[in-house]
């Protein structure tokens, strides 16, 4: 073997890693430098600006003694769960409901497409009047005639984060029928033939054979829609601003606010810290279940 | 505080600030809105009268969050603005970090410590250097109303939280809402600031909005002011959610609700429309037994830099930004009144008079007073406890006892 040819081998055997290395570098500095140095602050006494000393789990104690930080987990709960079940179901019902074979379907399916076309910020501010008691839905109702109409959820603490569920579900269901109506056409209409030959009602051919062929495109709504509600503090801004009071907090709006407003910057990055090992918790798992599914076949 | 970062903010400035015009200085704020940026162009015309350049770098929104972070990057970046505005305590901390110019040869040839009200000192000056100088004062715990509403009612400006209150029930009545506000935590925390001195008295909110005295922070003064914070909620209607304070202050104006609780911006809005104090609206304060001025202040510190020029432009801004009479014409656009106590406002509208009187009266009652909710009595970190527990509070159905407890425990959590 030639000298040069030696050197283009080896040349190309370096020349990936010499390509990828910068975004890599990048990537490593970005994110998992700054995903240590935030651990690193959570255990310090850090306020107004980092102090490098170590003060143990003080400011995780500190952080799961905060009422706000409490409503803001059980918001993110409240709202993830039911903001994919019900986009899931609504969107899955649609697109059952449009794929018999209607008139105008093109027209439907545009009309339910179009709000995932709008940002949150978009969705959040028209739905922060349509619910507003004095603008919105009551006032309307109340206007017709029913005077005794409530729908004031938006004021209540109690209620207010359904309220972000509503117009959350409002923006992306139309999003989810879509991927399963393109999921409903690809199902072989054999199947669903042989399936009444053998005397199969339409509501079992839906549940025992049509659903569970849906299986991947249930997988990945489902993706995009977590995706979609871990994202979505823009609409808690633009829809309650957090309110009414701190109802409406989550993880990131805290986040920002210890770190950035109240002089807490270790409770901040504690929260941080909290947050990040959340979605491990559900990654982890997801990724070591992928992994040894590659090894094994 | 930490010393690491002291030293590496004092290394990375001396860094040569290269390529800056003679005598320009930066100057960051975070005034974006009409009237702001008319007031701030007061002090630029004298500024460049003097033969300085002023660089503008307005960093707007989030009540300047987004302007401080700004400056946290410039300077970890060593390369800070000439001068910055602060809020609250936010010069304070800068200036324990060892990064911001003294400017007390300055404030003592220029005699600022004494037209200055003391109360002001801890704000803009830090062990014996003196960091910021200051331009404005607002109050913040004005009461708006709509004079018509008030005449045809047959009500007079109330004289204590109770007759207001009372006040409030016979306009209700009439189909008025007698309270415009929105849900905004800090829209709230107004009301609370102003309670906590008019119900107990100045010493009361001396005890627990500046100093965190446990005992006084779980008394039964602090339910009593929690009682009537309730009150003030059944004033108010329920379509409050979301209501930006300058709605609220249209409703005002055009007669939907008879009062606002609000800082001396809200006359602006009275202003522009035409609207003349005492014959069209009221200005008063919030009323107690001792009356109380909550006050804010913006005021510029500067940064230490090695650039002669930039220096030099610092020590001319600074005492731009001191001049009585810029002090005057920034404040009669800003509807403020000026920081220092000695320049006349004879030239004012009848509120800015009034609280100009008031604060004199105040400083001698020791009833002038940081307002919390702007960040000028307890630390952010505890002051954002107070705004916590007061929000939660008024939209919610909480007793009185349970946020005493919930407000001892957050501050004690915070500490």
């Amino acid at each position: 073997m030639s000298a040069s040819t030696r050197m283009s081998s080896r040349l190309a055997a370096w020349l990936p890693r010499i390509v990828v290395a910068p975004s890599l570098l990048v990537v490593i500095v970005t994110v998992y430098l700054f995903i240590l140095w935030t651990g690193l602050i959570s255990v310090t006494s850090s306020k107004f600006v980092p102090t490098y000393d170590f003060v143990g789990l003080e400011q995780y104690v500190r952080l799961w003694a905060t009422p706000r930080w409490h409503t803001a987990v059980a918001n993110l709960f409240i709202f993830s769960a039911l903001f994919l079940a019900l986009s899931t179901g609504l969107g899955l019902l649609m697109a059952i409901l449009l794929d018999q074979n209607i008139r105008a379907e093109g027209a439907l399916r545009a009309i339910y497409l179009y709000p995932m076309a709008l940002s949150f910020i978009v969705t959040g501010t028209a739905w922060k009047w349509i619910m507003n008691p004095g603008l919105g839905i009551q006032r309307v109702v109340n206007d017709l005639g029913w005077t005794d109409f409530r729908f004031d959820w938006i004021t209540d603490p109690q209620m207010a984060i359904y309220t972000v569920v509503v117009a959350g579900v409002w923006q992306s269901s139309g999003f989810a029928m879509a991927i399963f109506l393109a999921g409903l056409r690809g199902i072989d209409n054999s199947v669903i033939k042989a399936a009444q030959i053998e005397g199969a009602t339409l509501p079992l051919i839906y549940r025992q054979i049509i659903i569970p062929m849906l299986r991947p495109a249930m997988l990945s709504v489902i993706v995009l829609l977590s995706y979609i509600a871990i994202k979505s503090f823009d609409l808690v801004l633009a829809l309650t601003n957090g309110g009414p009071g701190t109802a409406t907090e989550l993880p990131s709006t805290f986040m920002f606010s210890a770190t950035f407003r109240r002089n807490q910057m270790g409770v901040g990055a504690a929260s941080a810290v909290m947050m990040l090992m959340t979605v491990a918790a559900i990654i982890i798992p997801y990724l070591y279940s992928e992994l040894r599914e590659k090894n094994n076949g | 505080m930490s010393k690491f970062i002291a030293t590496v903010l004092a290394a990375t400035m001396l860094v040569p600030v290269a390529a800056r015009a003679e005598g320009e200085i930066e100057v960051l704020h975070h005034w974006v809105s009409q009237s702001e940026v008319d007031a701030l162009n007061v002090i630029r015309k004298e500024l460049e009268a003097k033969g300085f350049t002023w660089k503008d770098s307005a960093v707007g929104g989030m009540s300047g969050a987004n302007a401080q972070q700004a400056l946290r990057s410039r300077l970890t970046a060593g390369n800070p603005p000439g001068a910055m505005q602060f809020l609250g305590w936010e010069g304070v901390q800068w200036a324990e970090q060892g990064v911001v110019r003294d400017l007390n040869d300055l404030a003592k040839t220029g005699g600022w410590r004494e037209a200055l009200a003391p109360q002001l000192l801890p704000f803009v000056t830090s062990g014996d250097a003196f960091i910021a100088a200051p331009i404005n004062m607002h109050r913040q715990n004005w009461v708006w109303a709509n004079k018509k509403i008030f005449d045809d009612a047959g009500i007079a400006v109330p004289k204590s939280w109770a007759e207001l209150i009372a006040a409030g029930k016979t306009l209700q009545e009439k189909g008025i809402v007698p309270v415009a506000m929105g849900d905004e935590p800090w829209q709230i925390g107004i009301i609370f600031d102003a309670l906590l001195s008019d119900v107990n008295g100045p010493e009361f909110y001396q005890k627990t909005a500046i100093d965190l005295d446990p005992a006084a922070l779980g008394s039964a003064e602090m339910v009593k002011v929690f009682d009537t914070l309730r009150e003030v909620r059944g004033l108010v209607d329920n379509n409050f959610v979301g209501r930006d304070w300058a709605v609220a202050t249209g409703m005002v104006i055009n007669g939907e609700a008879a009062m606002q609780f609000m800082g001396d911006w809200a006359k602006g809005e009275f202003l522009a429309k035409g609207l003349k104090p005492n014959q069209d609206f009221y200005c008063f304060a919030t009323p107690g037994q001792v009356t109380s001025f909550q006050y804010l202040i913006d005021s510029f510190g500067m940064f230490t830099v090695q650039d002669e020029n930039v220096q030099n432009a610092q020590t001319a801004l600074a005492e731009t930004i001191m001049d009585p009479k810029v002090q005057k014409g920034f404040n009669l656009i800003k509807g403020s009144i000026p920081a220092r106590s000695d320049v006349s406002v004879d030239d004012f509208d009848d509120c800015a008079k009034l609280g100009y009187q008031e604060r004199a009266a105040a400083i001698e009652k020791g009833s002038m007073q940081g307002a919390m909710t702007h960040g000028f009595a307890a630390k952010p970190e505890f002051a954002s406890v107070f705004s916590d527990v007061a929000a939660q509070f008024f939209v919610g159905n909480m007793s009185s006892e349970d946020a005493v407890k919930m407000l001892v425990s957050g501050i004690d959590n915070a500490r």
